[in-house]
């Protein structure tokens, strides 16, 4: 509590402090003292986090990298300002800075994240010659353990999976606050004269439109890298992953791309949409830029978790694991990573060219020096399509894994299981231009891309088909992990057969840009993550903690969330087709929409009720949640045949698979059994 | 046994380098005598794939382990190995898209820049890669000394490049119009693009030449031995992935089209 205090003290002298500095330097630049400046507020808000992150960077990480990154972006933007200042060129933008100087402000200030932060310790020593380690001892226990650099995998899992959690409340905060604008036609409070960090209602209803899509994509993204590291090495029986730094490194330049990202609401905000397409993105305001940067730097974390994962997977499974005897969950991470890994390399290079484009007038999406904006949406969409699958994969992976255990029954259907999510990645590659049947592209590709996307329904078919069949005369029992499960087979089945009428051309061309495009496609991320993640974070919850969640909470949980989710993204689909466009912060009384509107504003309430039980419950459970060591949902997974909380280097003893990984019910059998102790099998130490 | 292994691969190395010269030259004529971007493209394949075989030893990712004890340094040099190809298959998508653009934007059409000197600042890369394998070759023989010496030339050359480009290439391109925002509905974004692919090659140039000094004086300070120089190796193969884009991009910005 003391500390407390003593952080809330810190924090408002140097918000103060910024704030009268901000006034003195707009009065200064401008010649009138204005007490509502953006820069002021600004400069309060960086210099109160500022203070704050370094009475906090003593002790965590996190702090410390905070504090470093914002003395970067600063540095960095000064450097800019002063090359600017000597050759003659103006040296102050309408938020402080000019925009050249904001750009790399904020790549320096991320990369001073990493090095003031200690992430690359052991790298440098490297580089200078000086050995380190393999692993280093745990300096820190408990909670602090969470914010410092950890290089245990299954620290750095859960690292992940809570980033992703507070990103998925700012993200549905976001989503709150622009649905109660929707619940009726006509501005309520997001007025003309509303005036928030120097946007006005409307401008600010673009920005949280847009960034609610960005954010919430990066949360998953972090989401799923939560569940691989933690699962991954657990399920191969390898001590961490093949690249423990590698992996440490790529959940901390997640959050300097978390800070990047959302500080485009406080500098102007954009317009764009999350998709950013130009001509828009190179007349949106300086927001954009600071949204470009973040995705981009959160592509890295992306690109090197997957990586990390491929590698892992190939080379430290457990003996006896062959290809076919892997987890399902496995397989579909390792169809994931494929995608994440080759694909955010085309979403970083078409950002990169708007963010050219737009500090040195390069003309690459500029029709009138003969660039091509549509280039621009093929770039974007072969890493933005494929995304989606990176999205659902795991997630389907987590279904396909705890189908057999709560039905008592071998998962049917493994090899086609296995092979559906390679399946899907691989036609994944091939169908990124479906989005723009409407984009004004050579008219012949329509067909083929109609025809690929229609075949991403055969491998997901597949998968369908066998969670069916394990279903069938299975004896289930419904523990909120399996009702999570059972709701994301019927969400993800909504999402599915949805999506054939935007897949097809005829069809598209009305549907397009459409509330029916936005239920279809919160279909199918709920039913492909969200319902997923929850279920695993249930489940997997007492491996990670030594306790479970509580159950009737967890009952609320999903019988709020479920059935407003489903009024909400049907009703989104049905005004779709009445002709509510998406993106707009009005729409006009005569549509005869407002009810509908009315009832999905509440919805959307009620799902927040429902996660606000969920994160309590979540919290709550930590520390005081029923005790539960043991095998407690009598799996045949490697993870649930030692007691949680799992050690640190993960299992006493190696394991060697000696059969199939589903059988469930099949008397006798076996998947995994432990052999000698780990010190006998290496002969040493 | 021993010296007769050496000279070998050495021998092997100065062959390849012959082939790949020729190739370069090859590419060099066909572009200006005739108008047949189809060979153009077989025989940057066909450098890309002597470089991936020989120079960068793709075929390291299919030996069998000869250790399986997880934490050896054989077992963990292949994993190393993996981990660094999937970077540089990831890498490889950035310069692919980079591609796309100009195929895009450009089409048949490319920048009006200075033939020789597009030719000399290739073969100055392509010897440089001749020079890496030399210097990885002899450490894997244990010849420290003699690896410091070629990884300096093939640093010296790599600068050379680096500085061709920057100071030379893109003062020269300046100076005859061709600045980045340059552009009409005439010209087309040429400008941009030529920028841009130099641009970014020219920063992995740059990340490869710190990588390169990295290991010359971790090698200097006797971190490495014949059997144990992983860093070597992956600064060798980082060195040649940036030889093996520029095979594409030289005859994407210099041969095929026209002006």
């Amino acid at each position: 509590m003391k500390s407390f205090w003593r952080g809330l003290v810190t924090f408002l002298i140097g918000a103060v402090v910024g704030y009268a500095l901000g006034v003195i330097l707009e009065g200064t630049v401008t010649g009138s003292m204005k007490f509502n400046a953006p820069v002021a507020s600004a400069l309060a808000f960086l210099f109160g986090f500022t203070a704050l992150a370094y009475l906090g960077g003593k002790h965590s990480t996190i702090f410390r990298g905070l504090f470093w990154q914002v003395i970067g972006t600063f540095a960095g933007a000064l450097l800019v300002t002063l090359i600017r200042a000597l050759s003659g060129k103006d040296v102050f933008g309408p938020f402080f800075f000019t925009e050249p100087a904001w750009v790399l402000g904020g790549l320096v200030g991320a990369l001073a994240f990493l090095f003031g932060s200690g992430i690359m310790d052991d790298w440098i020593k490297w580089m200078r010659g000086i050995d380190t380690p393999e692993h280093h001892e745990e300096r820190y226990s408990g909670f602090e353990k969470y914010i410092n650099v950890s290089l245990d995998h299954k620290v750095i899992g859960v690292q992940y999976t809570v980033l992703a959690l507070i990103l998925l409340c700012v993200g549905g905060l976001f989503a709150m606050i622009f649905r109660t604008e929707l619940a009726e036609s006509g501005l309520q409070f997001l007025k003309e004269n509303v005036n928030v960090f120097g946007q006005n209602g409307p401008q600010l209803y673009n920005t949280l439109m847009s960034l609610h899509g960005m954010v919430m994509i990066v949360s998953i993204l972090l989401g799923l890298a939560g569940m691989m590291n933690y699962l991954i090495p657990l399920m191969l029986g390898a001590q961490d992953m093949a690249f423990p730094r590698l992996n440490a490194f790529s959940f901390w330049i997640a959050v300097p791309a978390g800070v990047l990202l959302l500080s485009s609401l406080f500098l102007g905000g954009f317009d764009t949409g999350w998709t950013g397409y130009p001509p828009l993105s190179t007349r949106a305001p300086l927001g954009i830029q600071m949204f470009f940067l973040g995705v981009f730097v959160a592509g890295w974390s992306s690109i090197l978790g997957s990586l990390n994962i491929l590698v892992t997977v190939v080379r430290l499974r457990a003996k006896g694991m062959t290809a076919m005897k892997m987890p399902i969950f496995i397989w579909s991470s390792v169809a994931a990573s494929i995608i994440s890994l080759t694909a955010t390399q085309m979403i970083g290079l078409a950002f990169q060219l708007v963010i050219f484009q737009r500090l040195l007038g390069m003309g690459f999406f500029d029709p009138a020096q003969s660039g091509n904006p549509v280039l621009f949406q093929h770039l974007f969409w072969f890493y933005s399509h494929p995304v989606v699958y990176v999205f659902v994969l795991p997630g389907l992976g987590v279904i396909s894994e705890l189908l057999p255990v709560f039905a008592r029954k071998p998962l049917f259907g493994y090899r086609w299981v296995a092979m559906s999510s390679l399946g899907i990645a691989l036609v994944g590659f091939l169908v990124w231009a479906h989005h723009m049947f409407a984009a004004g592209m050579n008219e012949y590709l329509r067909v083929p891309f109609m025809y690929s996307t229609l075949l991403v329904a055969v491998p997901t078919g597949v998968k369908f088909f066998s969670w069916v069949a394990t279903i069938w005369q299975g004896k289930l029992v419904t523990p909120t992990a399996m009702l999570f499960v059972l709701g994301a087979i019927v969400v993800f089945l909504l999402g599915g057969l949805t999506g054939p009428p935007n897949a097809t051309v005829s069809t598209d061309l009305h549907l397009h840009d459409t509330y029916y495009i936005v239920g279809h496609f919160h279909d199918t991320i709920f039913g492909g993550f969200v319902f997923p993640f929850f279920a695993a974070l249930y489940y997997w919850f007492p491996k990670a903690t030594g306790r479970r969640m509580n159950e009737t909470l967890g009952k609320i949980h999903f019988w709020l969330m479920t059935p407003s989710f489903l009024v909400l993204t049907v009703g989104m689909m049905y005004i779709g087709m009445l002709g509510m466009r998406r993106r707009i912060v009005d729409y006009d009384p005569a549509l005869g929409l407002d009810a509908t509107h009315l009832v999905l504003t509440i919805c959307g309430y009620l799902i927040a009720i429902s996660i606000a039980v969920f994160l309590y419950n979540f919290i709550h459970s930590i520390k005081h949640g029923e005790k539960a060591e043991g095998n407690v949902w009598n799996s045949r997974s490697p993870e649930w045949q030692v007691p949680s909380p799992m050690p640190t280097h993960n299992y006493d003893q190696p394991f060697e698979v000696v059969g199939e990984p589903y059988d469930y019910g099949l008397e006798g059998s076996k998947y995994v059994q432990f052999t000698k102790s780990a010190s006998d099998a290496a002969g040493k130490h | 046994m021993h010296s007769q292994d050496k000279s070998s691969a050495l021998g092997q190395g100065v062959v390849i380098f012959i082939y790949l010269a020729v190739l370069t030259v090859m590419e060099y004529f066909i572009a200006i005598l005739l108008d047949a971007i189809s060979i153009l493209i077989v025989v940057a394949v066909v450098k890309a794939a002597l470089v991936l075989y020989y120079y960068m030893h793709i075929y390291k990712l299919n030996e069998e382990d000869a250790d399986h004890d997880p934490h050896s340094y054989v077992f963990k040099t292949a994993t190393n190995r993996l981990g660094l190809w999937l970077f540089l298959l990831s890498d490889g998508f950035l310069f692919a898209g980079l591609l796309v653009v100009r195929s895009n934007l450009l089409g048949l059409h490319r920048p009006d820049l200075n033939q020789l000197l597009g030719l000399v600042v290739t073969s100055v890369l392509l010897i440089s890669s001749f020079f890496m394998n030399r210097g990885e070759t002899l450490m894997s023989k244990g010849d420290v000394k003699g690896f410091m010496r070629n990884t300096v030339i093939t640093f010296i050359m790599g600068l050379g490049f680096l500085l061709g480009v920057v100071f030379v290439e893109w003062r020269t391109a300046a100076a005859e119009g061709l600045t980045p925002s340059f552009g009409s509905v005439a010209t087309g974004p040429v400008g941009g693009v030529f920028y841009l692919m130099t641009g970014m090659h020219a920063f992995h140039v740059l990340t490869g030449l710190i990588f390169l000094y990295i290991v010359w004086n971790n090698a200097r300070k006797g971190v490495y031995t014949a059997e144990k120089h992983f860093p070597i190796e992956a600064a060798a193969v980082y060195w040649h992935f940036v030889d093996l884009v520029w095979i594409f991009f030289y005859p994407a910005l210099y041969l095929i089209g026209k002006p």
